[in-house]
């Protein structure tokens, strides 16, 4: 091979040369593909147990004890069909009774209906507030620092502090905060506006919307410091001495370049809301009148503080449905949109 | 920096405009870090006021006690060396888990030419799709099956391995020359000596930024060890303080002294590692 290389000097050929001289070299250290794919398959065999029994293996658990009663005791099951499926989903808003569509939206209002409908409207009201507001607050932030801000460097450790706070100190600070005696109310008090924040159910799930937008900001800031900066300066260049304002090269700069960043943010902020569970429990405990009950906090509190294995299995699979369709159309959707620049 | 300029170029830089724009960014900027920071400073207000009611805490509290955190120690309920223990215990053998054995898998996936590796390392990329919920469950069941609930065992087993930490060290070892593995073999290493004493070393940086990642990460885990933590004794601190909530509720002082015994070593190792945590945060962005 090297010999061929002299024939045609070519840069590519050059490259592709030094590649078969140190396979060669590795033939004659004795080690031969079979040594590699044992050596390979040894390096990675501890992953692959772990992954098997923590992650794969309980995926097909999960299924299969969805489609049992589980008895905690025994710690086994007997098969009771979709039965538990049902139960989950009965009565939905949308049903075909006789033939007919009925729509009984009393499923979405009225948590003694169906609480599993109750809290995925929860869940929906908690992500659409969120997921925007994390997002274009990060991307606001990082735009701010991108630019020329003295103590950069302390102002971005302001903003990623919330980051680092466990959710559940996160959930009992906010809780005082926010109690009918807490700080907040203190200063809202002057202009009247005091009120039970996290005590009562119309502004309760708000409350907790407030704390995870609070928490939310400094992670996306850093996502999008980091894509900003993987934006030429040529482009930023050409925008301007095409004349393009400073929403113009937002919209047309900014914006596109940072497509992978978006994607990834969107998704990972949409399926961490959809998972929200911690800070709900710990701030009100899926009250009051369960109204910050989300739907990983149903499942909590179904498997794990009433006993229903079952039933908690065959809801995390409803969720795991919703969310793994969500993120492949958004998949799709940045695929055809790739196309577009 | 250098792109601010056409952010902000010399020719605006005199004008009018550009120092009410300025002003405005400051005071924009300013306005959100003080929401960002302010809780921070009302916990420890709290924590450390003899009497914590809204009126005292919300600046700078009349008479300051440490009253709040002897009591954390006093209370027999409360036991709050042990639960920091716990949380010492579970966080550092998760961390030391993921690094030996993500570094591993990563060095594989990276250097040594075996058959299906792509495949396999997309496998694992793409287990970071499936929602945690899902086999909390599961895992739940098995564990109970082991008889590890309530353990040490069955809070760490879990979580010692994990898609993130793979994707980081492959591509960190991914970057690094293939001629020096060559050449240690060359002078006799076999393909473990290669890795430990070669590649290993020169993977420092990354290792540390997945490590004070991982460990912050199951500092602060809550969802796992809520499930598998049922017993006062082998509480970590976040559960710890879902416990003393219900416990003690409305002695604020109290539970804010617990909140800052969970936040301040993290806010601590934060200030005096800042780049590691800021770099591992934006690494975590890349794996999309």
């Amino acid at each position: 091979m090297a010999t061929e290389d002299t024939d045609a000097p070519e840069i590519e050929h050059a490259q592709s040369g030094v590649d078969d001289i140190t396979g060669g070299m590795k033939s004659q250290l004795g080690l031969t593909e079979d040594q590699n794919n044992l050596m390979g398959l040894a390096f990675i065999l501890p992953n692959i147990v772990v992954f098997s029994i923590f992650l794969l293996g309980p995926v097909l658990f999960a299924f299969y004890i969805s489609f049992q009663e589980w008895s905690i005791l025994a710690n086994s099951g007997t098969f009771v069909g979709f039965d538990n499926y049902v139960e989950v989903l009965q009565p939905a808003p949308i049903g075909i009774v006789d033939g007919n569509i009925v729509i009984n939206s009393r499923t979405l209002t009225d948590p003694t209906e169906n609480l599993w409908w109750f809290a995925l409207r929860n869940t929906f009201i908690y992500a659409v507030g969120t997921v925007p507001l994390q997002i274009f607050g990060g991307l606001a932030v990082a735009l701010m620092l991108d630019k020329r801000v003295r103590a950069k460097k302390a102002y971005r450790a302001a903003y990623f502090m919330p980051v680092m706070l466990s959710g559940a100190a996160a959930a009992v600070m906010w809780r005082w905060f926010l109690a009918a005696d807490g700080v907040i109310n203190s200063f809202l008090e002057p202009f009247g506006a005091a009120h039970n924040w996290a005590g009562d159910p119309a502004t309760a799930l708000g409350a907790v919307m407030l704390m995870a937008v609070w928490g939310g900001i400094g992670s996306n800031m850093i996502f999008f410091l980091a894509g900003l900066q993987n934006i030429p300066e040529e482009l930023y260049e050409a925008a301007r001495i095409d004349g393009a304002s400073q929403w113009g090269r937002f919209r047309n700069v900014t914006w596109p370049s940072l497509g992978n960043t978006n994607f990834f943010v969107i998704v990972m902020a949409i399926i961490g809301a959809f998972q929200v569970f911690g800070i709900a429990l710990v701030f009100s405990e899926g009250g009051p009148y369960y109204a910050t009950t989300t739907t990983v906090l149903l499942i909590y509190q179904r498997a794990f503080q009433e006993g229903a294995m079952g039933i908690g299995a065959a809801m995390s699979f409803l969720l795991f449905i919703l969310i793994f369709t969500f993120s492949y159309w958004q998949y799709k959707r940045q695929q055809s949109e790739e196309i577009d620049y | 920096m250098a792109r601010s300029s056409y952010e902000y170029p010399g020719y605006e830089r005199a004008g009018v405009t550009y120092w009410s724009k300025t002003a405005a960014l400051y005071i924009i900027v300013t306005a959100g870090a003080l929401w960002m920071t302010l809780p921070f400073w009302w916990t420890v207000t709290t924590a450390f006021s003899a009497d914590p009611t809204s009126a005292e805490v919300s600046f700078i509290p009349a008479q300051l006690t440490i009253e709040n955190f002897i009591q954390l120690f006093d209370r027999p309920d409360i036991l709050i060396v042990r639960w920091f223990i716990n949380t010492v215990i579970f966080a550092g053998a998760v961390t030391i888990f993921n690094l030996v054995f993500d570094s591993l898998a990563g060095y594989a996936l990276a250097k040594i030419n075996f058959w299906g590796r792509e495949k396999l390392f997309l496998a694992f990329i793409s287990t970071m799709m499936i929602p945690g919920m899902v086999t909390l469950i599961p895992v739940y069941l098995i564990l109970v099956e082991l008889g590890w609930v309530n353990t040490y065992k069955g809070l760490i087993a879990p979580l010692i391995a994990g898609p993130f930490g793979i994707f980081l060290l492959r591509q960190h070892f991914k970057s690094l020359p293939t001629a020096l593995g060559d050449a240690a073999k060359i002078d006799g290493c076999n393909e473990f000596q290669t890795f430990y004493k070669i590649y290993l070393p020169l993977a420092k940086p990354a290792l540390a930024t997945l490590g004070i990642f991982t460990f912050m990460g199951a500092w602060n885990n809550f969802q796992w060890p809520i499930i598998i933590a049922q017993e006062n004794a082998m509480y970590t601190l976040p559960v710890a303080l879902f416990a003393v909530r219900n416990q003690y509720f409305a002695d604020w002082g109290l539970m804010m002294a617990a909140a800052l015994i969970i936040v301040a070593p993290v806010i601590i190792a934060f200030l005096a590692a800042q780049n590691y945590f800021i770099r591992g945060m934006s690494l975590s962005g890349m794996k999309g």
